[in-house]
C-alpha cells in the first residue's frame, strides 16, 4: 500500500481526473473531499461492504416456491 | 434464446426481456445480463435470474408493495449508465434474504435497490445515501391484497 502524509488542504491526484482533499482533522477523525468524474462512484468502504454482503446472503436463497399473496398473510400470522 | 439455470432447469428467454446491469450487482460483477421470472402474477416476488452464471438469481420484489413510505432520490449522474432517463420509465425493486428454515423472517435490503430504465432495460444497483437498513424485515405491513403501487423515485441533478 502507498502510504502518504497530507496536511489539512493539501491533497493527492489518482490518474488523470481524481483528486482526494484532506479538509480537516478533529478528534480522530479526518473530513476528506473528493472530487471524481460522475461515473466514478464512492462510497464509504463499510456501506460497500455491507451491500456486497447482504447480495451474498440473497444470492443462496433456495428455489423455494415463493409465497402467493394469499399465503403471505398465514407466515405474517405464523410470525406474531 | 434458451437459458440455462440451476434452479429453474432450462427457460425460454426472448432477447428484448433482457436486463442489462453493465456494473453487475455488488459481489458478483461477472454477471451483467439478466431475466426477471415474472410468470406468477399472484405472487408479489420475482426472480432475477443471471444469464452468465446458471446458479445466480436472487428474489426481488416491489419496496413499495410492504413499505409504500419508500422514498428514494437518485441523482443523475448515478444512473448515466442507464441511458437518457425519463423519470416515468424507471422502476425500481429490492433484493430479498429468505432463509430457508423459515421464510417468514425474510429480510429486504433497502439501502441497495436496483433501478431499471424500462425503456432501454438497463439497469444498476445503487448503494443509497439515506441510511436505509439493508435487513428491512417484510412481513410485518403486509397488506391482504396488492397496493397500487406509487412512484417512489424522484431524480436531482446531482448529489455533489
Amino acid at each position: 500500500m502507498l502510504v502518504l502524509t497530507r496536511k489539512i488542504t493539501e491533497g493527492i491526484t489518482i490518474g488523470p481526473n481524481i483528486r482526494v482533499i484532506v479538509l480537516e482533522i478533529k478528534g480522530g477523525q479526518v473530513r476528506l473531499g473528493i472530487e471524481a468524474p460522475h461515473a466514478v462512484q464512492v462510497h464509504r468502504d463499510e456501506v460497500y461492504a455491507r451491500i456486497l454482503e447482504e447480495n451474498q446472503q440473497a444470492a443462496r436463497t433456495d428455489a423455494v416456491r415463493l409465497p402467493p399473496f394469499t399465503q403471505l398473510q398465514d407466515l405474517v400470522k405464523k410470525k406474531a | 434464446m434458451i437459458i440455462h439455470t440451476t434452479r429453474f432447469g432450462d427457460i425460454e428467454c426472448p432477447e428484448e426481456k433482457i436486463v442489462k446491469i453493465p456494473s453487475g450487482i455488488i459481489g458478483f460483477p461477472a454477471s451483467t445480463r439478466y431475466l426477471i421470472l415474472d410468470h406468477d402474477r399472484d405472487v408479489p416476488f420475482k426472480w432475477l435470474q443471471s444469464l452468465d452464471q446458471e446458479e445466480l438469481a436472487f428474489v426481488i420484489v416491489d419496496p413499495v408493495w410492504f413499505k409504500p413510505d419508500y422514498r428514494v432520490t437518485i441523482a443523475l449522474d448515478e444512473i448515466v449508465e442507464l441511458g437518457p432517463v425519463d423519470e416515468r420509465e424507471l422502476v425500481m425493486f429490492v433484493i430479498l434474504t429468505i432463509p430457508s428454515d423459515d421464510p417468514s423472517c425474510m429480510t429486504a435490503n433497502l439501502r441497495g435497490p436496483v433501478v431499471v430504465n424500462a425503456e432501454t432495460r438497463m439497469a444498476k444497483q445503487l448503494i443509497l445515501r439515506d441510511d436505509f437498513p439493508t435487513r428491512a424485515p417484510v412481513l410485518h405491513g403486509v397488506p391482504a391484497r396488492p397496493v397500487t403501487v406509487g412512484h417512489s423515485i424522484s431524480l436531482v441533478e446531482c448529489h455533489r
